[in-house]
């Protein structure tokens, strides 16, 4: 025992010692994150792992691309990904390595809210510019000083758009159902209301996520007889439930978010299950250069909503650099809005808009998921949004709005 | 570099603590409690109410956390006496995520899965990020110390070697005339009450927390912590989870050996190497890096 | 809601024997080799994906695809408990389960490597449900509950009247009675293994049919797994079939009384309530 207690007081005390020393070079320390590095926090294990894997890919093509293209700065971008594990206490670890071994001034895409809302103090704080895709309201209301810009409409804005649609639709009864989320209440509140206005019927139900099957669950809904029904959940769950409400033999309408009605779920569920359902999503800006640079860098036709976001968190990230002259997450955040919105030379993709700025001229970057123009706080605002259905497996255009 | 330095140490004597209320439960009072990551998050929530809405000191906010805890625990543990391991590790199992499906769905006291942010940390807003982390680490290590010199010290007071003696045999001491229930209950409700502790530890440093932050995950780690440092043996659970963080988060630096791989592929490598490490550490250590020792008297040399 | 009951109750019934085929799995295990094998999460999904690559990139029909799935799932079980847990159950129950939790961790990331987190879905028709009266059953899931019931059949039969069978409940009941008849434990041990992860496999493929699969196929259904074990006895193979049924039933229409949301609770006070009178399982331990 004494043995072990020897071994163990040194090392803590030779620690302590070697902390104070260090102390007095933080100055080098630094000094050795010269080079410019961005990080990406996405899931890439755990239950965001479906969307993590190539939001990640397509903010590191864009650096890929502007490194080959002459870098930014006059220097590489040197890209460090790290893992949040869908898991706040792992994503803020991840997050810590992020800022204070890799040095990163800027991360981008983290996913869930909890995880946003987990490693954003730790960003602000350090001065690096947060950009995420998660669409908890709470989010940009928290005390960021500009250091949150996200592209994920507000969930609030999202769902009051979604339920006029399904209105405009001539919904005669609708109904919710998803799992609990930070906006599950929110949604029901808020379709709840709209359907008294319109003076019909509103069912809902809060499912636990992670179940293989949710036929009772389908049971409830359905007593209410909807015929409209909103999915609130992602796309492990929503592939469930679609499956359970068409097998219920359920005829009327469905409609989900994009990320969760994606393509990975219409290649995984037959075509029959997933025929007419409506989904909506901030209108990506399809005939875009940047909606074809994702398209060709991930190899896909259909681009996830949330790929297209990272895209432009990672061209944002380049741009607002390179317009400030300068890397560091405060330069960046304080020339974010100068290249994402404003009279400057509509751009969207990074390469054309280094060159714009490096003429001298102003950007105004509009990117693979829409215009990305943020207001005071880091939220997105004019954005439309395109309600699109799905016919034999691919979803076509129906109405923008 | 530094900074991160001080926040892996400040994770690690969270782990540490966690590991250490985990040794007081399975290690000496030989009941498995798979339920940690629901006293970790009763802890949590606690303070963090406590402190936040409450507006209560931070002292106070650990000392809730820490009586919370042990309620809960001295209650399960008395509700499932009468269970066997194997049992007990499945209802535990399921106690902790009834906890966090409380944590997820009451929305009204816990703010359900957007988590409660804003938790307030000693002096975080006069302190420079850098310097937070220094002090964060200097708490909880002065937190570790004492709550390990504290249960070295009842593992070898007349409490601890009862209760060793029912963890080995619990019907020889029965017939000895040791009170079962009460040592179990007790050792229950105090190991819990360190992982409480360790909950609100986690609360203030990273001021926010959610339901997703108790999923069984922090759990496997703590108990592979244990079984890689030592069980029965505060010093073995400390070194454990720092064993254990090592590995979390040095693997994160494979990352560039491996650099022909896509994210997904390294992310799973990553986990694969971190589970891989760890089996290897029980194969080749299946006592821990530190076995136990029967209990002397604290602080004098035993000859063995 | 009352008039939803029949429908819950069959419901229930269908998910309580998709459930039981891994519960048996994990109980038969724990007959023999005497500890809680938490990788049945990882088997699970290593069994869904087995019968994806079948069914999807071999092109075999759903049975045939099920098959593989078991011979790939229990050949796993088999190999990683000779490599990482069999040296380390003479250090006790508790020890071995702890590694087979990071066994698990390191299985599903070896899907994860290879297979990616894309939801993949199987080849398989889907059909609506069918009604009877008010009630309405998928025949998919009849098809999938039939499958289960002539498992549990195999099972016991095999249990019953092989030799093997005869060996391990004989091991199970009484290890060293047995080592004195000559069986050899080592052998029951590999086979308990390898069929046990093999049933697991199997329903982890059962329970993606029609929906999809992810390296986290498995997690999504231990807890109910572990329940059902427990509920009916740890060790017992007629308890985890019962269990699975009472954990089935009893979520489904926990619908009735719960927020859905908290569907999981129940299977807690499943077990609560059970081991509270029969600290044992409702079956008791005995593995047959």
């Amino acid at each position: 025992m004494t043995d072990v207690k020897n071994l163990f007081a040194p090392t803590r005390r030779t620690v302590m010692l070697g902390a104070t020393a260090l102390l007095a070079t933080p100055a080098i320390l630094r000094a050795q994150s010269a080079p410019i590095t961005f990080g990406t926090l996405t899931p890439l294990t755990g239950v965001g792992g479906t969307y993590g894997p190539s939001m990640r890919d397509a903010a590191a093509n864009v650096f890929t691309a502007v490194n080959e293209a002459g870098g930014l700065l006059g220097q590489e971008i040197d890209l460090v990904s790290e893992d949040t594990q869908t898991n706040p206490e792992a994503a803020v670890r991840a997050v810590r390595k992020l800022i204070d071994v890799d040095g990163v001034s800027v991360v981008i895409g983290t996913w869930a809210s909890s995880i946003t809302t987990a490693v954003a103090p730790l960003c602000w704080e350090n001065g690096v510019m947060l950009f995420t895709v998660s669409g908890a309201d709470s989010i940009t209301q928290l005390p960021h000083m500009g250091y949150i810009a996200r592209t994920q409409p507000n969930s609030v804005l999202q769902i009051e758009v979604a339920g006029d649609f399904m209105l405009r639709q001539e919904s005669t009864g609708m109904a919710w159902i998803g799992p609990q989320t930070p906006f599950a209440q929110s949604s029901i509140d808020i379709l709840a209301g709209q359907a008294e206005g319109a003076g019909i019927g509103m069912e809902s139900l809060i499912y636990e996520a992670d179940k293989s099957t949710y036929r009772s669950e389908v049971d409830t809904i359905l007593r209410s007889n909807p015929d409209f029904i909103m999915l609130g959940g992602y796309a492990a769950d929503s592939t469930v439930v679609l499956r359970d409400i068409w097998q219920a033999g359920y005829e009327g309408r469905i409609i989900g978010p994009a990320y969760a009605v994606n393509p990975t779920v219409l290649e995984a569920l037959p075509a029959e299950v997933t025929e007419g359902v409506f989904t909506w999503e901030g209108a990506p800006d399809v005939g875009s250069s940047a909606y074809a640079n994702v398209q060709a860098s991930l190899g896909v036709e259909e681009v996830d909503p949330y790929s297209a976001q990272t895209y432009d968190h990672a061209t944002m990230a380049v741009l607002a650099a390179a317009a400030a002259g300068d890397a560091s997450g405060m330069a960046i955040r304080d020339a974010l809005r100068t290249i994402s919105q404003g009279e400057g030379d509509a751009v969207s993709d990074a390469i054309a808009g280094l060159e714009v700025l490096a003429g001298g001229g102003a950007v105004n970057y509009s990117g693979a998921s829409g215009p990305c123009d943020f207001d005071e706080i880091g939220d997105i605002t004019g954005t439309q949004f395109l309600f699109r259905q799905i016919s034999g497996g691919t979803p076509s255009d129906f109405e923008r709005v | 570099m530094l900074s991160w330095l001080f926040s892996v140490a400040t994770f690690a004597g969270i782990y540490a603590l966690l590991a250490l209320g985990i040794n007081v439960i399975w290690g000496m009072g030989g009941m498995i409690n798979l339920g940690m990551a629901g006293f970790f998050a009763l802890g949590a929530y606690a303070s963090a109410l406590a402190t936040g809405a409450g507006a209560l000191p931070i002292p106070i906010g650990l000392a809730l956390a820490a009586v919370l805890a042990a309620l809960a625990g001295g209650l399960l543990c008395r509700l499932t006496l009468r269970l066997r391991g194997d049992y007990l590790a499945i209802v535990t199992l399921g106690f902790s995520e009834l906890i966090r499906l409380i944590a997820a769905n009451e929305i009204w006291m816990t703010n359900g899965s957007d988590g409660i942010s804003g938790i307030p940390g000693p002096w975080r807003a006069e302190l420079s990020p850098f310097q937070f982390n220094m002090l964060s680490c200097a708490l909880v290590t002065l937190a570790v110390l004492i709550v390990w010199a504290m249960t070295e010290r009842l593992r070898r007071s007349p409490w601890g070697r009862a209760l060793r003696a029912i963890r080995d045999d619990d019907t020889a001491a029965a017939v000895a005339g040791k009170p079962i229930t009460r040592f179990k209950v007790q050792a229950f409700a105090l190991g819990a009450a360190i992982l409480g502790l360790a909950g609100a530890f986690y609360a203030h440093y990273t001021s926010y927390i959610a339901p997703d932050i108790f999923r069984p995950l922090i759990t496997i780690y703590i108990f592979l912590a244990l079984t890689a440092g030592g069980t029965g043996n505060s010093t073995g659970a400390v070194v454990g989870a720092i064993a254990v963080v090592a590995v979390l988060e040095g693997s994160r630096f494979l990352e560039g050996w491996v650099s022909v791989l896509g994210g997904v592929e390294k992310a799973a490598l990553r986990e694969i190497v971190i589970g891989v490490a760890l089996i290897a550490i029980m194969q080749l250590r299946p006592r821990g890096l530190l076995p136990e020792t029967p209990p002397g008297p604290f602080l004098k040399r035993k000859d063995t | 809601m009352l008039d939803l009951l029949p429908q819950f109750l069959v419901n229930g019934i269908i998910t309580g024997a998709l459930l039981a085929v891994p519960a048996i799995g994990f109980t038969a295990i724990f007959a023999v080799l005497r500890f809680p094998n938490f990788a049945v999460a990882s088997h699970a999904t290593v069994g869904a994906f087995a019968g994806f690559v079948a069914n999807v990139t071999f092109g075999l029909p759903a049975i045939p695809s099920l098959m593989f799935a078991f011979l790939i799932a229990g050949l796993v079980g088999l190999v990683s408990d000779e490599i990482a847990l069999k040296p380390l159950r003479r250090y006790g129950a508790l020890t071995t389960a702890i590694a087979s939790i990071a066994l698990t961790i390191v299985l599903e990331n070896v899907v994860r490597f290879f297979f990616g987190n894309d939801l993949r879905g199987y080849d398989l028709p889907l059909v609506r449900d069918i009604r009877f009266g008010d009630i309405r059953v998928n025949p998919q899931q009849l098809e999938n509950m039939a499958l289960a019931v002539v498992i549990m059949i195999a099972v016991f039969a095999a249990l019953k009247f092989t030799r093997m069978g005869k060996a391990m409940r004989a091991v199970a009941d009484n290890p060293g009675l047995a080592d004195l008849k000559g069986i050899d434990a080592v052998m029951v041990g590999r086979v308990v293994a390898f069929v046990g992860m093999g049933l697991v496999g199997v329903g982890g493929m059962l329970f993606g049919l029609g929906t999809s699969i992810d390296p986290l196929t498995g997690f999504r259904f231990i807890l109910p797994i572990f329940a059902a074990a427990v509920v009916g006895g740890l060790g017992s193979i007629p308890g985890a079939v019962l269990g699975a049924m009472v954990v089935g039933i009893g979520e489904e229409m926990s619908a009735l009384v719960l927020e859905p949301a908290y569907k999981s609770a129940v299977g807690f006070f499943a077990i609560v309530l059970v081991l509270t009178f029969r600290p044992r399982g409702l079956l008791g331990e005995r593995a047959y």
